[in-house]
């Protein structure tokens, strides 16, 4: 446990935590936007696969490399990468479809990947890993997450009309002569990205959080696109940030209060949202007939 | 727009899993008509329109649009899916939807124009969804999200749009609505390919039809071609061969 002085002090002064803190925006910004991507192209699952694949390029990146962090990243950007690829090949050389072959292949390396650490580092680390620790990071991190945050936004915004066509209907997209495969294959690589980003501050386990939250409490608001995008940025970036103060002033793990501090939103969102959520859906509400203008009007002249 | 333009197959094989399921076929479908297609499960309908999109090699033969092949020509010619390929919760206005046909034609990057805006506008008029442009696309009903669809289609310039089984799921009512806007868009100059089970409504309401059973068995206008011969050649005997899906 922390010393009580120190989580009692004024959380601004301390030089860590603000970096911690910029982390934790930056992270649930960029998340918040690939999320609404994974969450519409129902790809969620796959990306805590390809969260826990990272496992034995970190564990091989250690014993090659050692603890430092850009041969570790680079061991989890080969892994999830290589996963994404053998996924691919498995689906269309043999009878397995791509989800069984994600499954598959991310349960596998995540028991090489707890193999490798365990014999190789101290337990603690592995944990470190596996939950993450914000607190801990350093201004490298920071850079490294901060690039990854600009170069999602910028990639979204450049490539927002691919991604929304072939997101939305990827046959008609094809159709038009667009690049659905490299489409697809963006999304992944920003997906392994992001996810390394994440590692360090709230690990393995709960890196998806940071994705789907953001999204699915967005997806529950918004009827647009774009507007989803937005509100997913906005509300990741400020709930992450809320959720590691609220850890600093409670003495909880950091990670886990991020994650908890965005699925607060989540919960009320389903049952609140006055159209997609529970509460919306089983009382009688008169907007939406008001909205209607019948059935079906394909009479039209 | 010429009317002399025609989507012409010639000696066209075209393989699924390596057998041929389309093979020597011969046809020529004229514009300004809605056409439709006919033949038993696995006559190699929905075969034929992949290998004009351009989706499966061609093992033989050709496939022309205007004297051109239609590589060359991919921009005109777009498609309608047999099932949905739309993600039905995606956070989409009909407009949007519309819009995204001119996104085709602009790149990824290019600003929307006037004259992109006008060719929406004109798509959604023609098509009658301009009154629910601004509501939610999942909110629609089945015959209005078609035609929110093919307005996407014509928005991006399409002259010829194949549409695979595209009555399914759709009232009579509605179906009947969206083969007389097909119709009337076919007849400026453009052509419409559907594939289409109910033989009734391929004689109400398409000008020419095309008989096939992994070849042509016939090709042509609806009345002459759809005879009981070429039906049971098509279908084999015994002929129950009306009102059927699948």
């Amino acid at each position: 446990m922390a010393d009580p002085a120190l989580v009692a002090s004024d959380p601004f002064v301390h030089r860590f935590l603000l970096r911690a803190l910029a982390m934790a925006v930056l992270l649930g910004v960029a998340g918040g936007l690939v999320g609404c991507v994974l969450l519409l192209r129902r790809i969620v699952l796959m990306a805590d696969s390809f969260s826990h694949a990272l496992l034995p390029g970190i564990g091989l990146a250690y014993i090659w490399f050692g603890p430092g962090h850009a041969g570790l990243f680079a061991g989890a950007a080969v892994a999830g990468l290589g996963t994404a690829l053998m996924s691919g090949l498995i689906n269309r050389l043999t009878r397995l479809q791509e989800d069984a072959a994600f499954g598959s292949l991310f349960v596998l390396c995540l028991a090489g990947g707890v193999i490798l650490l365990s014999r190789q580092a101290a337990p603690v680390d592995l944990l470190h890993y596996l939950f993450g620790n914000i607190l801990g990071v350093t201004g490298a991190d920071l850079w490294l997450v901060c690039a990854t945050t600009c170069s999602t936004v910028i990639a979204l915004a450049l490539f927002y009309r691919p991604v929304l066509m072939d997101t939305f209907d990827p046959a008609f997209h094809r159709v038009s002569g667009g690049r659905s495969l490299a489409t697809h294959l963006a999304v992944l690589a920003a997906v392994v990205l992001n996810l390394i980003a994440a590692l360090q501050a709230v690990g393995i386990v709960l890196a998806l959080g940071l994705f789907i939250l953001p999204a699915a409490t967005a997806y529950l608001w918004c009827e647009r696109f774009g507007a989803m995008l937005l509100l997913s940025a906005i509300y990741g970036g400020l709930m992450s940030g809320a959720g590691l103060l609220l850890s600093w002033h409670l003495d909880l793990p950091s990670g886990a209060c991020m994650v908890a501090a965005l699925g607060s939103g989540f919960v009320v969102s389903l049952l609140a949202s006055p159209r997609h959520g529970l509460l919306g859906r089983l009382l009688p509400t008169r907007r939406h007939f008001a909205h209607d203008d019948g059935p079906e009007d394909c009479a039209t002249p | 727009m010429s009317a002399d333009r025609a989507l012409v197959c010639h000696d066209l094989t075209v393989c699924y899993r390596k057998r041929p399921a389309v093979h020597h076929l011969d046809c020529a479908l004229p514009c300004n008509g809605l056409v439709g297609v006919v033949g038993p499960n696995g006559a190699g309908k929905s075969t034929l329109l992949h290998a004009i999109l351009g989706w499966l090699p061609l093992s033989g033969g050709s496939i022309t649009w205007d004297g051109h092949a239609v590589e060359t020509r991919r921009g005109v010619i777009s498609w309608l899916a047999q099932r949905r390929t739309q993600d039905a919760g995606f956070p989409v206005d009909a407009r949007t939807v519309v819009d995204s046909g001119r996104y085709a034609v602009r790149g990824a990057f290019a600003g929307f124009r006037d004259d992109d805006r006008a060719a929406v506008e004109a798509a959604m008029a023609e098509m009658h969804v301009a009154q629910f442009a601004s509501r939610p696309f999942a909110e629609l009903s089945g015959g209005q999200q078609q035609r929110v669809l093919i307005a996407r289609a014509l928005a991006s310039g399409a002259q010829v749009l194949l549409l695979d089984e595209p009555l399914t799921g759709l009232d009579a009512p509605s179906a009947d609505d969206l083969l007389r806007r097909l119709r009337d868009w076919a007849a400026g100059g453009r052509l419409v390919v559907a594939v289409i089970h109910d033989l009734a409504v391929v004689r109400a309401w398409c000008s020419e039809v095309l008989l096939l059973n992994r070849s042509a068995i016939a090709c042509g206008p609806t009345a002459a071609t759809m005879s009981e011969a070429n039906l049971a050649r098509c279908y084999g005997p015994p002929p129950e061969i009306g009102h059927h899906h699948g």
